[in-house]
Order: C-alpha cells, then sequence, then structure tokens
C-alpha cells in the first residue's frame, strides 16, 4: 500500500514542465539543460562498468553542489545508484578538474571542497529520507539525510532526473513517502533481513523525524571521502574499490545559474557553509589546536548511529582541509522552515468537533509551533498548552472543570486572607513572603499598558495569586521569577481563578527552576552545554577555555525562559511555541544554542571572558530577532535529533519531575 | 573613556553589591554607571555586570561591577560573584528594618568567607524617603564603626552620595594598594587596560 503512494509520488515527481517556466531564459546553457530534461535522455547503464560486481543503474550528469549565495562557486558531479551484491548504493563524484569559474577567487575553495562532498558508496540502508524540492521556476534538488540526522548539501539536478533518480529507488529500495510532507521519502534498505527488521522498529521515529524536517531543512554534513579507512570494513571496503570506475567528466563552461534566485540559494549556500564548519570544526582536531574537536570526533564514533558513516565519511586523519581559524559567519549557519501565520479562528474552530473536542492535539501544536497563535485565540488555547484543560474535553466539561477550579482557587485564597493583622504580627514567613510579593509585582511589566499606573488593580491581582500560589505551593513559596510568568498569563486570561491554574500547571513542569538548591537550573545548564559541545564544537571549546561551561550567562534565559530578553508580544508568542513541546520539550535550550551560534562571531573574535560575556548576553535583550532565532533553533533540533534529546536527562525541566516519596520541592526550613 | 591623561595605570577593582531584595542594588549600579533612575527597576534575574571608571588623583580605577540577586532563595550563587572581590557594597533599605538585618547577615558572610582584604561599604538607601525611615542613621553608622566598613546614606532616586560611595572606594582601593602588600593580590589587579574589549589591538 505504502509502496503504490511511493510510486505515485515518484512518477509525480518528475512532472515535465515547459522550460520557458523557468527564468533563466537569457541562459542558453540551463535552456539547453531544460530541453534535457524535458526530452527525458537519461542514460541507464546497467552493469557496463569496469567491475562486474557493479550494476549501474541510475547515472546523472550535472548533479551540481552550490558552494556559495550566488551560485558562483559549485561543483559539478555525476550522480549513480548502483547494485553491489544485493545492495544498493548512491555514489556522487566531482568532475575532475575544474568548473568554469575555478579561475575566480573562490576556484582555489572550490578545489578545496571537491574531494569533501564527493561520495564514494553510500549504502542507501544509511539513508534516513530524501527531500525531493521541485520549485516552480527554480532548479531541482534533493537533500539526502542519514539516519544519524547529519544530511548532504543540495544536489541541484542542472539535467533533470529526479524522476527517474525516485522511480530507480523505487526498484531497488522499499520508500514511503511521508504523511506529513509528500515530498519527503523515507529510505530503507531491506536486502538485508537484519536490516529490515530494525529499520521496521524504527519507523515511527523515522516518520517523526522526517515530519519535523519537512519543508526546508538544513543539517550539518560530514565530509566524504576517506581513503584510509575504506578496507577495514568489509562491504564498505569492497564498495570502496568500485569507487574508483566513475569516468571523470569533461567539465562544461559557463555553469548557469548565476541568476538563480538569491532566496533559493541562500538557504543552500548555508548548507554549504554549515557544512565547512562542522568539518572544520572535526578537522581542527589534527592540528592538535583544538583539543575538543577530539571530542566531537570521539561522540561520532561512539555515537551508534552514525557508526557506519564514520568509516566512510568522517575523515579526521586524511583531511587536507587547512584548519582553518574559528571563521563566524555573518551569515546563518542554518536554516529551519519559514514561521507560519499565527493560528487563526477559523483554523481554531476546524480543529474543535462539535462537543468541542480538540480532535487532532498533535496537529494544533505543530501549527502553534510553527506559528503561534492569533492573539484573541491565546486566552482559549493557552489553557490546552498549558494543561489546564484536556484536549480531549468538551464544552460542557470545561465549563464545570472551570467552574470547579474557581471554587477550589477560592477556597486556597481564603487561607490568606483570612490572616488577621494580630496573626500576620506572630507569622513571620507570611509577612515576608506578601512583602517580597508587594516589592515584585510593583516593577513587573509595569510599562505594559495593562499593568500600569498608580493603584492598577492588576498589580493587586497579580499580587493575590501569587500570594494564593504560595499557599497552594508552599514549599517552592515565591520566587524571583515567578511574577515574570504570571504577568503574561493573567494579560491573557483576564481572569484571576484561570490564571491561577495555568499559572500553576506552568510550575508543575517549571517549579524546580525556583528550588533552593538551584537543582533544576543546574541540570538545564548541564544540558546547554552538552548541546553546544554537540553543535558548535568550537563554541563548546572556546566556552571551556574561558572558564564559561558553567553556562551561568544564560541563567536569565532559561530561568524564565527569555521573558527580559523579548517584547511582551514577542514573549507571548515564544512562550505559546516553547509550550507546544512540539520538536522538544527542552526546546528553549536549543534556542539558546542559536542564539549563542549567532553570535558567535563577536564571543570569539572579542575574546570574551565570563564577566563580558554575562554582560554581553544580558544587553541583547531587545535585540534577538525572534523568528530568526527560532527557525535557528528549529534546525538545530532537527539536526541533533537524538543525540540531542541523549543530552538531557529526563526530569531536566521543563519535563514534568520525577516524583519522589519526599514531595516535589525538598526545601530547607528558612525558605521565604 | 579614561578621564586621565595617558600614562597612568587603570587598575581593574570587581566590585559585588549584596543586599535584601528591593534594597536598591541594581539603582545605585544603573545611577553611579549610567546616570539614570527608574522608579520601578524590575528585578535582578542571576546576575548582571557593569563596568564604570572614576578617577582618583591622577589614578584611575576601572569598576567591574556585578549586580546580584537579592532573594534569599539564591543565595547560594553569591559566593560566585563575591569570590575575589576587591570591593563589597552591602545596601539596606532605610524605610525597611528587615532589610538592615540581611545586611548584617552579609557583612557577617563576607567577613567570614570573603577575602580579608576587601574594602566593604555600607550603603542606606532610599535616604530621600525620610518619612518612612525604619532605621536610623546612628545604629547603622554605630554598626559599620564597629566592623570596620565605611558608611554611607544614599539615594539613587535623587543621586545624593551615590558617586561618593564608589569614589570613597576608589580611594580606599589605592591607599591599600600603596600601603598593603601587592602580593595580597585580590585588592588590585594590574592589567593592561581595555583587556576585554577590542583585544584585537593589544601591542604587546
Amino acid at each position: 500500500m505504502r509502496g503504490g503512494d511511493a510510486g505515485a509520488a515518484a512518477a509525480e515527481a518528475g512532472s515535465p514542465r515547459s522550460p520557458d517556466l523557468y527564468d533563466f531564459s537569457d541562459d542558453s546553457d540551463y535552456a539547453a539543460a531544460s530541453h534535457h530534461t524535458a526530452m527525458r535522455t537519461d542514460s541507464v547503464d546497467r552493469g557496463s562498468d569496469e567491475t562486474a560486481r557493479i550494476d549501474v543503474v541510475y547515472e546523472k550528469e550535472r548533479v551540481t553542489i552550490h558552494l556559495t549565495q550566488y551560485g558562483s562557486g559549485r561543483i559539478s558531479g555525476k550522480l549513480r545508484l548502483f547494485l553491489q551484491r544485493g545492495s544498493l548504493f548512491l555514489s556522487w563524484e566531482p568532475n575532475e578538474g575544474a568548473d568554469s569559474l575555478s579561475t575566480s577567487s573562490i576556484g582555489v575553495e572550490i578545489e578545496k571542497y571537491r574531494n569533501l562532498y564527493t561520495i564514494k558508496a553510500l549504502p542507501l540502508s544509511d539513508v534516513r529520507f530524501i527531500r525531493r524540492h521541485t520549485p516552480t521556476f527554480r532548479l531541482d534538488y534533493i537533500i539526502i539525510v542519514l539516519s544519524s540526522g547529519l544530511a548532504y548539501p543540495p544536489f541541484y539536478f542542472y539535467n533533470g532526473g529526479i524522476r527517474e533518480l525516485f522511480a530507480t529507488l523505487k526498484q531497488h529500495v522499499f520508500i514511503i513517502r511521508s504523511d506529513d510532507d509528500p515530498n519527503v521519502f523515507l529510505v530503507n534498505d531491506f536486502q538485508d533481513p537484519l536490516q529490515k527488521s530494525l529499520s521496521s522498529l524504527e519507523l515511527p521515529g523515522v516518520a517523526s523525524v522526517a515530519n519535523a524536517m519537512s519543508r526546508q531543512n538544513s543539517l550539518s554534513f560530514t565530509g566524504a571521502n576517506d581513503e584510509s579507512r575504506h578496507g577495514t570494513d568489509g562491504r564498505h571496503g569492497e564498495a570502496s574499490s568500485i569507487s574508483q570506475y566513475g569516468s571523470k567528466q569533461k567539465n562544461k563552461s559557463n555553469d548557469p545559474g548565476r541568476d538563480l534566485s538569491i532566496q533559493v540559494l541562500e538557504k543552500f549556500s548555508l548548507v554549504t557553509k554549515f557544512a565547512r564548519d562542522t568539518t572544520s570544526s572535526l578537522f581542527q582536531n589534527n592540528s592538535g589546536a583544538h583539543a575538543y574537536g577530539r571530542q566531537q570526533h570521539e561522540y561520532l564514533l561512539d555515537n551508534e548511529a552514525s557508526d557506519k558513516q564514520k568509516n566512510q565519511y568522517i575523515t579526521p586523519e586524511k583531511a587536507s582541509m587547512p584548519s582553518a581559524p574559528p571563521e563566524p559567519d555573518p551569515l546563518p549557519l542554518v536554516w529551519g522552515k519559514q514561521r507560519d501565520r499565527p493560528l487563526s479562528a477559523e483554523e481554531w474552530a476546524a480543529f474543535l468537533d462539535p462537543e468541542g473536542r480538540v480532535m487532532d492535539s498533535k496537529a494544533l501544536r505543530k501549527k502553534v509551533f510553527y506559528g503561534g497563535v492569533d492573539h484573541v485565540l491565546r486566552e482559549k488555547v493557552w489553557k490546552f498548552l498549558l494543561g489546564y484543560h484536556e484536549y480531549d474535553s468538551t464544552y460542557a466539561e470545561r465549563e464545570y472543570h472551570a467552574a470547579m477550579k474557581r471554587a477550589e482557587y477560592e477556597a486556597i485564597k481564603s487561607q490568606w486572607k483570612s490572616i488577621t493583622a494580630t496573626q500576620a504580627k506572630r507569622f513571620t514567613k507570611f509577612r515576608e513572603r506578601k512583602g517580597l510579593i508587594d516589592k515584585d509585582v510593583v516593577r513587573t511589566d509595569r510599562s505594559v499598558p495593562y499593568y500600569e499606573g498608580d493603584d492598577n488593580r492588576n498589580v493587586v491581582v497579580l499580587r493575590d495569586i501569587l500570594l494564593t500560589y504560595s499557599f497552594y505551593n508552599f514549599d517552592l513559596g515565591y520566587c524571583q521569577g515567578m511574577s515574570d510568568f504570571l504577568a503574561p498569563i493573567l494579560y491573557v486570561m483576564e481572569d484571576e481563578s484561570e490564571s491561577f491554574w495555568c499559572f500553576a500547571s506552568l510550575m508543575e513542569r517549571l517549579g524546580a527552576n525556583f528550588n533552593r538548591d538551584q537543582n533544576g537550573m543546574h541540570a538545564q545548564l548541564l544540558a546547554l552545554s552538552k548541546l553546544v559541545e554537540l553543535l558548535d564544537p568550537p563554541l563548546h571549546n572556546y566556552f571551556r577555555q574561558n572558564d564559561c561551561l558553567n553556562y551561568f550567562f544564560c541563567f536569565r534565559w532559561v530561568l524564565i525562559q527569555f521573558k527580559r530578553e523579548f517584547s511582551f508580544d514577542q514573549i507571548m508568542l515564544l512562550w505559546e511555541v516553547l509550550w507546544t513541546h512540539y520538536l522538544s520539550e527542552h526546546f528553549h535550550l536549543y534556542l539558546c544554542v542559536a542564539i549563542l551560534k549567532r553570535y558567535r562571531q563577536r564571543i570569539i573574535g572579542e575574546q570574551m571572558d565570563f564577566d563580558t560575556l554575562l554582560k554581553f548576553i544580558n544587553e541583547l535583550s531587545g535585540q534577538i530577532n525572534l523568528d530568526r532565532a527560532l527557525q535557528d533553533a528549529e534546525a538545530l533540533c532537527t539536526i541533533a535529533g537524538e543525540n540531542g534529546a541523549s543530552c538531557i536527562p529526563p526530569g531536566t525541566p521543563p519535563s514534568m519531575p520525577i516524583e519522589t516519596d519526599g514531595g516535589l520541592y525538598v526545601q530547607q526550613d528558612d525558605v521565604l | 573613556m579614561a578621564a586621565t591623561a595617558g600614562g597612568n595605570k587603570i587598575r581593574n577593582a570587581k566590585l559585588v553589591l549584596l543586599g535584601d531584595v528591593g534594597a536598591g542594588k541594581s539603582s545605585l549600579v544603573l545611577r553611579f554607571v549610567k546616570g539614570q533612575f527608574v522608579e520601578f527597576q524590575e528585578s535582578t534575574i542571576g546576575a548582571a555586570f557593569f563596568s564604570q571608571t572614576l578617577a582618583v588623583n591622577d589614578e584611575t580605577v576601572k569598576f567591574e561591577i556585578w549586580d546580584t540577586a537579592g532573594q534569599e532563595r539564591y543565595h547560594s550563587l553569591a559566593p560566585m560573584y563575591y569570590r575575589g572581590a576587591a570591593a563589597a557594597i552591602v545596601v539596606y533599605d532605610i524605610t525597611n528594618a528587615a532589610s538592615f538585618t540581611r545586611a548584617k547577615k552579609w557583612v557577617q558572610e563576607l567577613q567570614a568567607q570573603g577575602n580579608p582584604n576587601t574594602i566593604m561599604a555600607l550603603a542606606g538607601n532610599k535616604a530621600d524617603l525620610l518619612d518612612e525611615r525604619q532605621v536610623p542613621a546612628e545604629e547603622a553608622k554605630a554598626y559599620a564603626q564597629e566592623n570596620g566598613l565605611f558608611f554611607m546614606e544614599t539615594s539613587a532616586k535623587t543621586a545624593i552620595n551615590v558617586n561618593d560611595v564608589f569614589y570613597e572606594i576608589a580611594k580606599k582601593l589605592l591607599q591599600g594598594q600603596q600601603v598593603q602588600n601587592p602580593q595580597g593580590g585580590m585588592v588590585l589587579n594590574q592589567r593592561p587596560p581595555e583587556r576585554t574589549v577590542s583585544s584585537s589591538s593589544c601591542c604587546a
């Protein structure tokens, strides 16, 4: 059944288009290429190469990698699929010699990366999925993503041939079109029965990752071409022995594409740039100057998922690439899916069944993750996101629930309301808590009109809710930062009881941020450190060398989930994105990584020490581009995949705490 | 930035502000560093770092100022900030007796845990709110004398005595530098000026 889907998809993939649809009509070379596409002259020669064991089932010239933003740096090559011992392999060999532009300054660089991007023999069993991109007015391209989560840069098909590629794949491997994105094809090699069973076990995960990676994706990339390691492994050794078969292509001159849409190319140049950074961070290891690179290397070697790839793609020993000094990029290193529009009233209505149940909570969370929520709907949607309402509750059930909760709130509130002045004199802890809360509410978001001005009634409500919460959760009490969380919630809910319960739900996850022993914060900062180590080894190395590994400079970001870093409007958007827990419960940590990566050039370039770094980070408040940071974080989260998740121990906030016998908030006696 | 003529050294001095919630630590720093005052200065989460230079005669002190969160809950982070400090300003609110009690606890902690050479100042802030005073100036002054602190009542709002506190600290730092054994180390570090910013122009 699924195979049928894939077949249909493959057939659709290369649906012919008229060449004059492309806006390259001024480029004769490309026009010619387009005609080729239309005529479909792909060569498929079987078993005609020098090694009898090799059966080439697909071959396409002018499959090209773009190195630079404007397409001026390109490496053209030949993409093949071939069978060996019943398994399907993919190879990509760059053309020997120079492309037309190699005489320019960029030519040297191209030469440098020619070998780096070569794929000698990639078993299809190592491929998680291939994403097909057939933009209407642009070159078609594919992105190959490995099981490890790593990816190759996009391959542009200057001569067409994507349709044939998928048709051929379908003949030899099991490919499934993703449910979430018709352009994503999950690939598994079922030649090996063991593989087959493993792959089938893995499918749900694969599907969810594919889902996450729908639309544009950027991923890191490990360099290809490791001669030294081939032969150490039976299958791969053989694969490499045949890797010489590729006939060297004559270079064509006048590669088209310099007038390709900047918008498209920009993105892909980022991938290649990211690829370079990733690989160079690996290679820096060799120079010995960056000991931390070794850890990254070992990490990859230790990683089971990439175990196979290591033999083929990771080449620290043989790397010919010079280890450039840290070369932070003014361009983003990664990109994620374009931000979506906020959830609209019509869309929201469509999520509900006639009785008010949210029918597909995952789809809702996905929508909110990518676009947020129209402000008028926040009051409804946040109650689900925060866990105050169940997704499968009906209108009537929610109404009843709200009434019960309102009564419960009033009962808790009356506990402190009934404390008389005389009683308070003998109740130091109460006086202290109240004093602390009184001090904080008058300085929380006072510039927001809702809280501004003298004798503002909403400030009193903030105080009442926080004081009630400190009775509801007496062990945790009140802690600075809580008012930051509550202010937007009350602003959205405009209802004391519902704000209280939404806040209480949020504290179920984030209460540990405020524990006296700081364990919740330490867990998150440690996880952040591991994520940076995974996703930006040079930056991690820099922090290590400068005694910044405690990541306290991110303390404020993490403690109150960026509340102080963005405007009030932005923070509502950011929080609803985080609260979906769509890609990860710990998406805020990926956001930290994304922002740090944005500023890594300045951090490293200006040799910031801990003090300077903390000052710098604090002063980023109001300067961070939220949409871009979210896109970056999404891409990083996807890249990191399970490797990222494994950096974060279970129970790390905002995961629900692991309950122990001693209560959730172990506190000492002198807690305020 | 350096207000004095070239040739003299810029002496870096780490300074930490400690004190109860809402005593006005951040406001004192903002007044000193930026000349600003905000009526509802938001609470400090974690810590904030500022730097400011001050000229004393022909010498310049560059203060590297750590402004900390006041809540007892965050106490465990404090040593990270006061460790190695050349100076500390312990702040209380003259309209809040509890904040004075808390200030004394900070002084005790610094005396016990901090560097003995650390210069300590006690600042009774919100001195403009005389009508609401709860802590008599004499009481604080006597406490300061007993404990070898120098004491001033300040107002971040009106700027009274704010620069003076820092100036006094700078003077004491420089005196201490001359009198005390320079190997004491923690009091003043002599580093190249502008160590952190635009270090690429380093000519050494």
